[in-house]
């Protein structure tokens, strides 16, 4: 009975956990063998400030979808810190210095479009049960670029973040696909980001990543499993929010660290 | 279970036998403004075995990049006649061990396979699998295939290493200081596998020791920004030459034939 009366918000919702679930397996498990779960998190605000900028020009200026000048501003965001990282500066300092820049821009647009700056502070929780049409087309896109990029260049990725030294040996510039990553990184941060907000990408990106590597003997199992743990996650989130009036990407960050600490106690 | 075994991939080139393989003139390289290599010259046959060794700072490991061209220098540099960055095909190249993040959990045969698989989108070549299957067997842990790299100790790590130049099958192998996390016995091995490889295959190497391979060293190249030296064991390795390189006395003692670097590691002979 229940199936016959879903309605287009659930199914929009159960999308959106599918593509989640595919960015947390391809760029959640890269940010944690790269180690660089902090920039996930400094990204997602990144995309804030691009969010609010996309509000003030639509107020002031012309129509711009805010979710795509967040994801232009977060691919900025992202090749900032890569370009620090060439330049031999810690990842962690600098997404911290842009974390500290995109804030300030994020706040700066907020009080200038006042009354519209309910839909940007949206973003920082977010609701997956709340998703236009064109919210879940644009991660559709998003995602398939995702997979497209990952399918030509897991490779070269991967060697770049494991040996940059052995892939320049063999002509690959490791820098290159190291931005490479960081901007599929941003891609996927802010396909999270209308569904479970920017304080809840760690939660569907990196712990299931971060779970599924503690049990994992090898990368296509670790991607694997990220998958099956953010899926699950999301999807429970969704069914325990049916029947409790609760935001489900609450319970898809308990269910998520849940599963991340019987993996710690595994061991 | 250890199983050494003669290398099975050594390929018969004659071709470029006794010619001169490395020809470096002049080469400095800058770093940050400061001098990191200055006025470097020497040529090398092929195949033979040349000994970097030189004080921490002294721009070793810059002095193998830029035979990568993988540093800007100025000056001249040709393999086989050839640019570096052009003669990369010829060359495995091992970098140090904490150069790689041991935060991916990848098996031993990925890590093997990384150089030839990252020419490829996908797919694999059955011979690609043949030759570091071949590479492994030939450091002695083909039972480690499809065991997890991080689980590996420093020294079977290094071993893994090794056997990823070997399965490039490349001409010229290029090691930064493949011992460092050794123990005596695997170091020694490694050391006749080298001995054996230098049949067919240019090697050159950086390390800290130098006494278990003054017997098989054609050449040693003392550098510390500047070449001391460069020249045959009976040569270059002497207390002078150790104390220009170095700053301080270092005895060397000579025994038929075989000189002992006191402070060196441990000179052992199987």
């Amino acid at each position: 009975m229940f199936m016959f009366t879903i309605d287009v918000w659930l199914l929009r919702a159960i999308i959106a956990i599918f593509l989640i679930a595919i960015v947390s397996s391809i760029i959640g498990s890269y940010s944690v063998f790269r180690g660089s779960t902090f920039m996930v998190s400094g990204i997602a605000h990144g995309a804030l400030a691009g969010a609010a900028l996309g509000i003030f020009l639509s107020l002031y200026f012309f129509h711009a979808n805010y979710l795509l000048v967040a994801l232009a501003f977060s691919i900025l965001f992202a090749l900032g810190i890569a370009y620090a990282s060439h330049k031999k500066e810690n990842v962690d300092v600098a997404t911290g210095v842009m974390f500290a820049l995109s804030m300030s821009i994020a706040i700066l647009f907020l009080s200038l479009i006042r009354e519209y700056a309910s839909v940007a502070w949206g973003l920082i929780v977010g609701d997956l049960l709340l998703l236009s049409q064109l919210d879940v087309e644009i991660m559709l896109v998003s995602v398939a670029l995702i997979v497209l990029l990952f399918i030509l260049f897991h490779r070269k990725i991967l060697f770049s973040i494991f040996d940059p030294e052995g892939a320049l040996s063999v002509g690959i510039n490791p820098w290159q696909y190291e931005s490479l990553l960081f901007v599929m990184m941003a891609i996927g941060v802010v396909v999270l980001l209308k569904g479970v907000g920017a304080i809840l990408v760690y939660a569907l990106l990196i712990i299931p990543a971060a779970a599924s590597k503690r049990i994992s003997s090898s990368v296509s199992s670790s991607m694997l499993l990220s998958f099956l743990i953010a899926l699950g996650a999301g999807l429970g989130g969704i069914f325990l929010s049916i029947y409790t009036a609760v935001s489900p990407s609450a319970y898809a960050g308990l269910i998520a660290t849940t599963i991340y600490f019987l993996t710690i106690f595994r061991k | 279970m250890n199983t050494w075994e003669t290398p099975k991939n050594v390929p018969m080139e004659s071709q470029f036998r006794g010619e001169v393989l490395i020809e470096v003139k002049n080469l400095s390289v800058e770093y940050d403004g400061s001098r990191a290599l200055e006025d470097i010259s020497f040529r090398l046959k092929h195949p033979s075995l040349l000994v970097i060794i030189g004080p921490n700072g002294a721009g070793k490991t810059t002095l193998l990049k830029s035979l990568l061209g993988l540093v800007e220098y100025s000056g001249e540099i040709k393999i086989f006649g050839k640019e570096p960055e052009e003669a990369r095909e010829l060359i495995g190249y091992m970098p140090q061990r904490d150069r790689v993040n041991a935060n991916i959990p990848l098996r031993v045969k990925d890590v093997l396979l990384m150089p030839l698989l990252s020419k490829k989108i996908i797919g694999i070549r059955k011979e690609d699998v043949n030759r570091a299957k071949d590479a492994l067997r030939t450091v002695g842990l083909l039972h480690y295939w499809d065991r997890r790299f991080n689980a590996l100790s420093g020294g079977e790590q290094q071993r893994v290493f090794l056997a990823r130049t070997l399965a490039q099958n490349a001409k010229i192998l290029i090691l930064d200081e493949p011992f460092s996390a050794t123990d005596v016995a695997t170091k020694m091995k490694m050391i006749n596998i080298l001995h054996r490889l230098k049949q067919e295959k240019t090697i050159i190497l950086v390390t800290h020791d130098v006494n278990p391979l003054v017997e098989c060293t054609d050449n040693f190249l003392l550098l510390n920004k500047r070449m001391i030296a460069f020249g045959r064991v009976d040569e270059v390795i002497r207390e002078e030459t150790l104390e220009r390189l170095y700053g301080v006395r270092v005895p060397v003692i000579r025994r038929e034939n075989v000189c002992y670097v006191v402070g060196s590691d441990v000179h052992v002979h199987n």
